[in-house]
């Protein structure tokens, strides 16, 4: 690409992560990862403890160098953003405030920094449901409150893009609640959301895309249906029945696939629940069981990361 | 100069600033009651009595010390100051926010410098202003005249500005290159305290040694011997010129300051 030319991800949110490496001295934290986080949309960032998601995240935001490879933000590395705030928000774990300061003064601290006008400190106070506390020393925060100063100090420049590192880390029900409808809106204006988490039921709420990584290497990437959908088995019924051998055949005859799970109960697939339950009483087989079984993120997760999981 | 606003509000709004400004109050006012009862000895004809003599046994000389009274812990203050201004970003752990925010890390260390600045200066001139109020009330009953229009004098109010200007950046210049706080502290505190004794025996013990006196005067090279050597003045045969310190002490504020920065751009923050 020569100098004039714009990259194709420039002024949009996009992300593009491309051969990232980081070597710390006994471990390859990071080993050659490329993914793409493309705005409007949610993208879960996923992986074991130890995988090098926050690593990853550190090396995007120019806090940690990277040994080899590229992260840019809408076409720029985040030390040339030129107004890095009204760019880009991140609430990154173990990002703190001094104890002595109050929330309200920690914002406005960065707001001075930032050029931005110390109001914006008690709207971003506002947003997250800090006002009560704005006034308070951090060292007296709960671990909620300071999870939410955190997204505060993110929406402090109304930026494009949103870089969480396990935001939920700590909220309450209500607040977790609040936080899935407040990052599905932003993304819903076109907005780039780039969230890290354990929590995959929670993800599959969120997310629309997942970036899956282990033991520093990209796994898989894409729309979380699709990512799910690629699995070997797709939607199965789980029966249980005292005839486990007539039903077997009665359902093999009608050619679905028949598995037993090892504790007793039949995994059928190629059929609905429906069609299982007629075939069952045209057989006059006795059911105790009949449900629905969909693959989820946290089933495939641990497929496609089993083997991978250890700490390094 | 946002950057500066920034740092400097960082100082406001924790408690460290007027923690560290009492001290040196107080310590500027045990100074002055010393130094006051000090000149008030020496000029009713005791010099002798404390061992001083020359230039420091006239009125301009005790004036001068009397106006500069609290330097020796105010000094340390700054320093401190400096100091907590860049461990506080690891200590607290906002060092992540601070370099979100500005990811430029020279840019940060600049505007430290530039608040630390604007601090050091605050303190001369707070302490400066209490002891010219008080030495001139001072001076005057002990019917010495206020002196405020000798060179001695002068010369003394603009190095000890000189030295407040230089050890708060020497505190900024430590802090980055022992980003721990307990570390950077200790540190400091030897240079500065610990250090004029332990250095001049060892110096002199040297100098025996070598049978040569001219290599006591090298002890300028210990920041805090360099420090008092500035503030003097003046020069003996124990003592290079003023300005030699001045030089010594400015040179441990670049080196420190550039390697700061250097180091401040290539670390990991995690
Ligand atoms: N500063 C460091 N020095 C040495 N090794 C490090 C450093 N930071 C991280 N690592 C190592 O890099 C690997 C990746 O760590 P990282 O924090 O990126 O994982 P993670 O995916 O965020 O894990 P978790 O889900 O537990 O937060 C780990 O093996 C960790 O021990
Ligand atoms: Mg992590």
């Amino acid at each position: 690409m020569s100098d004039g030319q714009r990259s194709p991800s420039a002024g949009t949110g996009q992300i593009v992560v491309s051969g990232l490496t980081k070597q710390y001295k006994n471990v390859r934290a990071v080993d050659d990862l490329s993914f793409t986080v493309e705005p409007g949309r949610v993208t879960g960032f996923l992986g074991p403890n130890g995988a090098g998601k926050t690593t990853t995240l550190r090396m995007l935001l120019n806090l940690v160098t990277p040994t080899a490879g590229t992260a840019t933000i809408g076409g720029r590395r985040y030390a040339d953003l030129t107004d890095p705030l009204r760019s880009v928000g991140a609430v990154l774990e173990a990002s703190s405030a001094h104890k002595g300061r109050t929330g309200r003064n920690h914002l406005r601290v960065i707001c001075a920094a930032a050029g931005l006008p110390a109001s914006r400190a008690d709207e971003a106070l506002a947003l997250v449901g800090l006002t009560p506390a704005a006034n308070r020393k951090f060292k007296g925060y709960s671990l909620g409150m300071k999870q939410r100063l955190g997204i505060a100090a993110a929406m402090l420049g109304d930026p494009q893009v949103l870089i969480l590192d396990e935001p939920a880390n700590g909220l309450d029900p209500e607040g977790i609640r609040w936080m899935r409808g407040f990052l599905k809106g932003f993304a819903t204006e076109g907005r780039t959301v780039l969230v890290s988490s354990h929590l995959l039921s929670e993800m599959q709420l969120l997310a629309d895309d997942v970036v899956i990584i282990a033991a520093g290497k990209l796994v898989r990437q894409g729309p979380v249906e699709q990512v799910i959908g690629s699995m070997a088995h797709g939607v199965r019924v789980r029966v249980r029945t005292p005839q486990a051998a007539e039903l077997t055949a009665a359902l093999r005859e009608q050619a679905a696939t028949v598995d037993t799970d090892g504790h007793g109960a039949l995994l059928v697939s190629g059929m609905d629940a429906p069609t299982v339950g007629r075939t069952a009483l045209a057989a006059k087989v006795e059911l105790h069981e009949l449900t629905t079984e969909r693959p989820d993120l946290e089933g495939v997760f641990l497929e496609l990361t089993a083997g991978k999981a250890e700490i390094r | 100069m946002n950057l500066v606003r920034s740092e400097l509000l960082k100082i406001r709004t924790t408690s460290t600033w007027w923690l560290l400004g009492i001290g040196a109050f107080l310590a500027t006012a045990l100074a002055f009651a010393i130094n006051a009862w000090l000149a008030h000895q020496v000029l009713s004809g005791n010099a002798e009595d404390f061992g001083v003599s020359g230039e420091q046994a006239s009125a301009a000389g005790q004036a001068a010390n009397l106006y500069t009274s609290g330097q020796y812990l105010g000094l340390l203050f700054v320093m401190l100051i400096g100091i907590l201004m860049v461990t506080n970003e690891f200590f607290h752990q906002t060092a992540t926010t601070t370099f979100l925010t500005t990811p430029r890390r020279t840019s940060v260390i600049l505007s430290k410098l530039g608040a630390a600045s604007l601090l050091g200066f605050g303190f001369w001139l707070a302490t400066t202003v209490i002891d010219l109020v008080a030495g001139t009330i001072f001076l005057t009953v002990d019917g010495h005249g206020t002196q405020l229009s000798e060179w001695p004098v002068h010369r003394a109010l603009l190095l000890n500005l000189l030295a407040y200007a230089i050890w708060t950046i020497l505190g900024v210049g430590i802090g980055t290159l022992i980003p721990n706080q307990l570390g950077a502290v200790i540190t400091a505190a030897v240079l500065y305290l610990v250090g004029t004794q332990v250095v001049q025996l060892l110096f002199f013990l040297l100098s025996n040694w070598l049978d040569s006196q001219a290599v006591v005067k090298w002890q300028v090279v210990w920041p805090a011997v360099a420090s008092q050597v500035m503030i003097s003045g003046s020069s003996t045969e124990l003592t290079p010129d003023w300005w030699v310190g001045a030089l010594v002490l400015v040179g441990y504020a670049l080196v420190s300051g550039v390697f700061g920065v250097l180091i401040t751009r290539r670390r990991d923050i995690s």
